[in-house]
């Protein structure tokens, strides 16, 4: 059944094509740069998606419940400041930091979605606030100036290795696995997706809308503020002005998987594929060396494409 | 047997009152219907049972237990089910996925139980003779008269003791509506208390046993159906 199920939705037309051009970039990168299809490429390609594969979980929750969190950068920024700075300070080790910046990060999405809650108001425009509160909660607690010269037990988290993967890329995987488990194998996942299916509908037959909705939230935050951890692991700084604009990337990932922005439909798999297809085209691109002003038109281009695509594909 | 009462309901919003004191009551075994014109307060009043709407003031009971301040969710955990005139289905979602909308099935450690569910809901659509091209197919991509009937089967999955159908055969086909109105007499012979809304007066004659005329929130004539006719019925809600 989970097998099924997993075949089910990486069989969904978008996510096809999403894992076929990811196929055609990877052949194209091979051609075209000989270190591309290297183990310590590929382990480098997930190491380095990982922020955005972390936020894009949680980007998932909120997209596949109809909203839109523009927020999720800036809790990463703050959760990795809240965590540097009581790391240095408490002379914390172990899952401890791991566990402070994912609450810091949870909180921020409590209050958002609580704010949601109570003003009745858009996610865009909520998310759009806590956007600048996150952030400007992060230069305020830091003065401006990244925090510096984390303790080496705290640092060496990010070079540590699981199976063959750095920590950052398992993470990332492990973080899928459970984001996957929960939208598609538990009650939780399925109401998020019927919420953003047919909110009306979710109401009408009595699922607790504002508790899912904070739930759902928090989750995304929980996802922002971990990412907050691996960002703060490998820069080894608490930086404020951490993640800028990666809420769209994050977005624009889950979007390439198959997702509808307005709810109701939206895979892991698809976001994984999502952001790899991102982590790949900008790492083929690095190794091309072709300048990152053109990085960006290429991801702007892709999700152009993709979108292209996708109106001619038959389920439309 | 069972009653569902309602005693003195208001409702309002704003400024506006959408019910005015209404005070009826419905009985198992009957197809009950309510008429009246756009505005005269059909489908707040179900919604009000429905407990999507509280009322401001007045008592909504079933049986013994009161239903007056009931969350949508307590209230179908009650045994009262709504068809919502917009079908109130996930477009998106499969049939499964509507069929077990908020009710899902699990299992150990807390995972949907597909498989159950799959089975359950094959078994419930069959014995309403409602044929699918696959319980995977999304809602969206099947007929109207298809999704009414999904609605209509997940109405009743859970054994409920009261139904409320807001306009079920309203953009319909002729042969849909045959259908679905084959389907209201069969749940009226299971005992279940239907409450019809519809604005189509030969539907309302050809199942009902009696029908409630709503005019401005009030009620203005509550008769058998072998007492009165289709005229009678127009002049009740459209005569003030």
């Amino acid at each position: 059944m989970f097998a099924r199920k997993f075949l089910s939705d990486i069989s969904q037309a978008s996510l096809l094509q999403c894992i076929v051009f990811l196929t055609v970039m990877s052949i194209f990168f091979t051609f075209n740069s000989p270190v591309f299809i290297t183990q310590v490429n590929i382990v480098n390609i997930l190491t380095a998606s990982a922020v955005i594969g972390l936020m894009g979980v949680g980007a998932t929750f909120v997209i596949a419940c109809g909203s839109i969190d523009l927020s999720t950068a800036a809790t990463m920024a703050l959760s990795s400041v809240v965590c540097a700075w009581t790391a240095q300070n408490l002379h914390l080790s172990g899952l401890a930091p791991i566990c402070i910046a994912t609450v810091a990060g949870g909180l921020c999405g409590l209050v958002t979605g609580l704010l949601i809650n109570l003003t009745r108001a858009p996610s865009f425009i909520i998310t759009l606030g806590m956007l600048s509160i996150n952030r400007a909660l992060a230069f305020i607690l830091t003065g401006g100036i990244p925090i510096y010269g984390l303790e080496e037990r705290i640092t060496s988290i990010a070079d540590a290795t699981l199976c063959g993967l750095s920590f950052p890329a398992a993470v990332m995987l492990a973080g899928m696995l459970v984001g996957y488990l929960l939208l598609s194998r538990t009650k939780f996942g399925a109401h998020t997706l019927l919420l953003g299916d047919n909110p009306g509908a979710s109401e009408a037959m009595g699922l607790r809308v504002a508790r899912l909705r904070l739930g759902i939230f928090s989750l995304a935050g929980c996802f922002s503020g971990l990412a907050g951890f691996i960002f703060m692991a490998r820069t080894n700084s608490g930086d404020p002005s951490a993640g800028m604009n990666y809420e769209l990337v994050a977005i624009t990932a889950v979007v390439l998987g198959g997702a509808n922005l307005f709810g109701g439909r939206a895979t892991i798999p698809g976001t994984l594929a999502g952001v790899l297809c991102l982590g790949v085209l900008q790492n083929g691109l690095n190794l091309m060396a072709i300048s990152t002003f053109y990085q960006t038109l290429f991801v702007g281009l892709v999700l152009v494409l993709a979108s292209f695509l996708r109106r001619l594909g038959p389920h439309q | 047997m069972s009653e569902l009462k309602l005693q003195s309901v208001k409702k309002s919003f704003g400024v506006t009152t959408v019910l005015q004191g209404v005070t009826t009551s419905f009985s198992s075994g009957t197809v009950t219907a309510i008429v009246g014109d756009n505005g005269a307060g059909k489908s707040t009043l179900c919604k009000t049972i429905a407990g999507v709407y509280h009322p401001d003031s007045g008592k909504i009971s079933l049986d013994d237990l009161s239903l007056t301040h009931l969350s949508p969710h307590e209230t179908r955990e009650a045994g009262i089910e709504m068809i919502y005139q917009d079908l109130a289905l996930a477009k998106q979602h499969d049939v499964v996925s509507n069929l077990y909308f908020g009710r899902e099935k699990t299992r150990w450690p807390g995972w949907l139980d597909r498989k159950t569910m799959s089975a359950q809901s094959r078994v419930v659509l069959e014995q309403m003779g409602i044929k699918l091209p696959s319980l995977r197919t999304p809602i969206g991509l099947l007929s109207g008269g298809q999704q009414q009937a999904v609605a209509i089967a997940r109405a009743l999955l859970f054994s409920p003791t009261v139904l409320i159908m807001d306009e079920p055969t309203a953009a319909l086909a002729a042969r849909e509506i045959e259908h679905i109105l084959d389907l209201i007499k069969k749940l009226k012979e299971r005992g279940l208390i239907v409450i019809l809304i519809s604005h189509r007066l030969n539907d309302v004659f050809a199942v009902s046993d009696r029908i409630i005329a709503l005019r401005s929130g009030s009620i203005v004539a509550d008769n058998l159906v072998q007492e009165t006719s289709m005229q009678d019925v127009v002049a009740q809600i459209m005569i003030a």
